[in-house]
């Protein structure tokens, strides 16, 4: 009875609390967050739409003045504290998530500070742009120096290859990670980025059972992609472009932006996985389009001090146009333009067969995918022999499911039928979300 | 051998030991006698053709769709069993229907900010307030309420009832989480495991059969009685304060001759409560020795007295009947007197502590309320403390006897103020109704006094009406006090409000701790001490105030 009615109209541009909390660096900074979020130690909080600020009451005597700015986000505290963002500035984002913080004016010091990001923004934008032409003009002689470097990467590459298999693939499984290092480390310095960090993922196959078919699988694709690259020039430009981005040709944001494909739709959130590596954590996040049934992967980087992307929320549905990196299989793509508020959505799941048939055909135009994503409906789990988990849909096929902690699916589903979002890999179905009747959305 | 697996082999092996294996239809097949190296490139191009054919070309398996909805619960070999073709996976049989509603969105997200370890003191409450409005946990957060419990013996109870039949349907897959199972009423086992069970499958069937039928358990037990050894004798013996009567008497006054220590101090022990036994007039006879009227004047004032003389021997027949020679609390100091109680006031205490309260009714011919209020006097020793050590033997003994017109005449009373503790106990007795209006008085007695925290601890919550009344009162008082023994008392009380104190009462606080905390910043000049104190009262304070606000929101929220 206390909440007014018309709060209801907010909460879809208010942060849930999961939403905020997923920007804590650490997990005890989200901790810690809890414990600040309380309205007792806050004054002259305020909110304004485009940023929240306020005044904490820490240990002792001192104040300190938070300030979130909701566009980028970014955050700005007074505080010691060099996580980021801070306690307080997470507590502050929980108390206008719980929507205890009003509507007001700025006050001078926040306005000031807002104001000075702003433009300092623009100034580092105006410097890109600038230094973007400047690259463009001086590109042919570095392109062309890059393009050696990584020809003579790649060659180095295959003849590693080559001499695995020639001696056999059984001495991998006593070797230690430092062999895949140093030939990663080499594909660095050569500027292959990419395939440095697929070959630096290849040190944990041997640990994993049946990882002599794997080994050999990864090597031969690897395989494939050098002699792709290769004779790039006899490839068609779609293609091309794929296996320059296997390699590690990036693309900057603002090019993709530019000259990427636009596909505008209604585009479903349907999964997130993070993984970390050196300090690096790299966050999927897994989009389906209603109209055009596309999927699209939206990528984020967190480090230390750079939180990660929080604005696209599980079981949430968004009007959108998005801009996909160049390919023959488009997949990975940046958010251009968000046309709408976000809204909860339900999934539309389809059957294991036809999603395998669009998984072969993704593979027929990219064979070096090594991930898609799966929506099935009215899927079932089961069980086979060693206590496996498979999903099996309503025809009765069934795919296997990953080996993770299985409890909360279990919960979940009860063994009735849903609609389960997960990445297909060659390791099997990882799951990341479901969807039931009676639980809604659940990320797993 | 499939053609992928030829090739695994030879990568195995290496192509220096054993060549490439030739595919139909790959372009470099044909040229013979190639190099090892030249054999490892095709290989690996002949590899990379299979992968992407094989990942392709993923067929799904087929599901053993046979038993689909027949297999009950429980089948731990749902995954092995009727499978069609063999290790085709099995559909997991479906949980069968919840007959309560999940809890709210917001109810469930708090208890999942709960579970992250947020107020999880709280966690008892959450599950017994959804389970009292008829909700249930969501499934998605049984896994990791299952899995408290799994460490927190004290949580299962709780679980047990709001984790729905999904809880039960989840933890029949988990070992770990099988106290789920079974957990309720049932002991498990049917009438055999009298003969098989282990000595807790034996109590909780004793339990269930006292409940409806107690001579049969009480001729079951006397059945195997010889045979059991001491331990499990008192544990069995335990059991018979549920549906206890006359009948059991006999039973009882046998075992005051058991061998085991355990086994006789416990007979003696529901002797005591039992009334019109034996047992209580042999011990009515021992206490009216100790304990008289006597009409004095004092002071020109007719009144009744009551003249207190400890017993000066112990007798075997008195061990025999659970007065032990060296009672339980004989050593204790006395109060704030110091000093031990000594062993003759420990025998009164427990001779008192036994006696049907009947027995000073018909003695005094008076009401309780006004046998309690009669002066106190011993007959020998004027400075002894007879007085405490009656009214602290009633008091045990109303308890005992869960004599409420006892325990409302001793709280109301004001006696036995030394020793509130036993006054704490006595709240249980009384009809709920009166519990909250007798706690806060017994509090405004003790206010002041060290004991608070003592009494305090044994009132369980929910803490509401005139005792929250008197609790933000005493925490009130605490606070405006600014010497470091009431910080301390008020650190202490607010740890035991937080869980306790009904959520209500947050908004005097928060007006308690917004006032203190305004003092405390103007008056910081002239005192350092003052700064400290308010700073730790305020902060403790605070912490209670978020609690009392967690839990109000949480309690609003399970009863939407």
């Amino acid at each position: 009875m206390s909440d007014p009615a018309d709060s209801f109209d907010n909460v879809s541009d208010r942060w849930g609390r999961e939403q905020v909390l997923g920007l804590a660096p650490d997990p005890a900074a989200a901790q810690a967050a809890g414990g600040v979020a309380r309205p007792a130690k806050w004054s002259e909080t305020g909110t304004d739409g485009e940023a929240v600020w306020g005044e904490c009451q820490g240990s002792g005597k001192s104040v300190y003045r938070t300030c979130a700015d909701l566009t980028e986000p970014a955050f700005r505290c007074s505080c010691p504290s060099r996580k980021f963002p801070c306690k307080h500035a997470l507590g502050l984002l929980l108390l206008w998530s719980d929507g205890t913080v009003g509507a007001g004016p700025r006050p001078g010091w926040a306005a000031e500070w807002l104001h000075e990001r702003r433009e300092r923004a623009e100034k580092s934008a105006e410097r890109k742009a600038a230094a973007g032409t400047e690259a463009k003009t001086k590109d042919p002689k570095t392109a062309e120096r890059r393009e050696r470097r990584v020809d003579d990467g790649l060659a180095e590459l295959d003849q590693w290859l080559r001499d695995q298999v020639t001696h056999g693939l059984a001495q991998a499984e006593k070797a230690p990670y430092r062999m895949w290092d140093d030939v990663a480390r080499r594909l660095v310095d050569a500027q292959a980025s990419a395939l440095a960090g697929q070959v630096r993922g290849l040190a944990a196959v041997p640990r994993q059972p049946g990882w002599p078919d794997r080994l050999l699988e990864e090597y031969a694709l690897m395989r494939l992609l050098v002699r792709a690259h290769q004779r790039r020039d006899r490839l068609p430009q779609e293609l091309r472009d794929t296996v320059r981005s296997r390699v590690g040709f990036t693309l900057a944001q603002d090019e993709v932006l530019a000259q990427g494909e636009r596909v505008r739709d209604r585009w479903y959130v349907a999964g997130v996985h993070d993984s970390e590596q050196d300090r690096l954590t790299t966050r999927r996040v897994w989009l389906r389009g209603r109209e055009s049934g596309r999927p699209a992967l939206v990528l984020s980087f967190g480090v230390p001090g750079r939180p990660l992307d929080v604005s696209l929320v599980v079981g949430t549905e968004v009007e959108a146009e998005l801009a996909f990196y160049p390919g023959a299989q488009p997949l990975r793509a940046l958010v251009a333009e968000r046309l709408g508020t976000t809204a909860a959505a339900t999934p539309d799941g389809t059957s294991i067969r036809e999603f395998l048939a669009e998984h072969a055909a993704a593979l027929a135009r990219d064979p070096w995918l090594a991930r898609w994503p799966a929506v099935l409906g009215s899927v079932r789990l089961a069980r086979s022999a060693p206590a496996a988990l498979h999903v099996v849909d309503a025809d009765g096929d069934s795919l296997p499911l990953r080996p993770t902690d299985p409890w909360r699916l279990l919960a979940v589903s009860g063994g009735a039928p849903f609609t389960l979002v997960g990445e297909w890999g060659p390791r099997g179905l990882r799951p990341l979300s479901a969807w039931h009747e009676d639980e809604g959305v659940v990320i797993l | 051998m499939s053609t992928w697996n030829e090739h695994v082999t030879a990568a195995l092996l290496g192509t220096q030991r054993r060549p490439a294996p030739v595919l139909a239809d790959h372009p470099a097949t044909g040229q013979t006698a190639q190099e090892p190296a030249e054999q490892a490139g095709r290989l690996l191009d002949q590899a990379a053709l299979l992968t992407v054919q094989r990942r392709a070309g993923h067929r799904p398996s087929g599901a053993a769709m046979g038993g689909l909805d027949t297999a009950g619960l429980g089948t731990g070999e749902a995954g092995t069993g009727q499978s069609a073709a063999a290790g085709a996976p099995a559909l997991i049989a479906p949980a069968p229907a919840e007959d309560v509603p999940a809890a709210s969105d917001a109810a469930a997200g708090r208890l999942a900010r709960i579970l992250r370890g947020e107020q999880i003191r709280v966690l008892p409450e959450w599950l017994e307030a959804a389970a009292a409005n008829g909700l249930r946990v969501p499934a998605r957060l049984l896994p990791e309420l299952l899995e408290k419990g799994r460490s927190d013996r004290m949580l299962r109870p709780a679980i047990v009832r709001a984790a729905g039949r999904r809880g039960v349907w989840l933890a029949l897959q988990n070992t770990d989480w099988a106290y789920l199972v079974g957990a309720g009423d049932d002991p498990g086992g049917g009438p055999d495991v009298w003969q098989t069970g282990t000595r807790n499958q034996r109590v909780a069937h004793l339990i269930r059969l006292r409940g409806t039928d107690p001579a049969g358990a009480r001729e079951a037990l006397r059945e195997t009685w010889a045979k059991e050894p001491a331990p499990d004798r008192a544990a069995f013996l335990a059991t018979f304060e549920h549906g206890l009567s006359a009948d059991d008497e006999e039973f009882l006054e046998e075992a005051l001759e058991d061998r085991g220590k355990d086994v006789r101090q416990l007979a003696s022990d529901l002797l005591a409560r039992l009334p019109g036994s034996a047992y209580g007039r042999r011990m009515a006879v021992r206490a009216r020795e100790c304990v008289r009227p006597e009409v004095r004047t004092v002071r020109g004032r007719r009144q009744t007295w009551v003249v207190v003389e400890a017993p000066h021997e112990h007798d075997e027949d008195m061990a025999r009947d659970g007065v032990p020679f060296h009672p339980t609390g004989s050593f204790a100091p006395g109060g704030r007197a110091g000093g031990p109680v000594g062993a003759r006031a420990g025998w009164l205490r427990e001779i008192l502590a036994r006696t049907p309260l009947t027995t000073w009714t018909e003695l005094f011919g008076q009401p309780p309320m006004e046998i309690v209020c009669l002066p106190v006097a011993d007959a020998v020793d004027r400075d002894a403390r007879g007085a405490r050590d009656v009214h602290i033997g009633w008091a045990r003994a109303a308890l005992r006897q869960r004599d409420a017109e006892w325990a409302r005449a001793l709280l109301k009373g004001g006696v036995v103020v030394d020793e509130p503790e036993a006054l704490a106990d006595l709240l249980a007795i009384l009809p709920a109704a009166e519990r909250d209006a007798a706690a806060a008085g017994l509090i405004r007695w003790v206010e002041g006094n060290p004991d608070l925290l003592r009494v305090l601890e044994r009132i369980p919550g929910p803490w509401s009406g005139e005792l929250a009344d008197a609790v933000v009162a005493t925490l009130a008082g605490a606070a405006e006090r600014s010497s470091q023994r009431y910080e301390h008392t008020l650190t202490q009380l607010c740890r035991l409000a937080d869980q306790r104190l009904v959520p209500e009462a947050g908004p005097r606080l928060e007006a308690l701790a917004h006032r203190l905390a305004t003092e405390s910043g103007t008056g910081g000049g002239t005192s350092g001490r003052v700064v400290g104190s308010g700073t730790v009262a305020t902060r403790a304070l605070h912490e209670l105030t978020e609690t009392l606000r967690f839990r109000h929101e949480m309690l609003k929220e399970l009863s939407a």
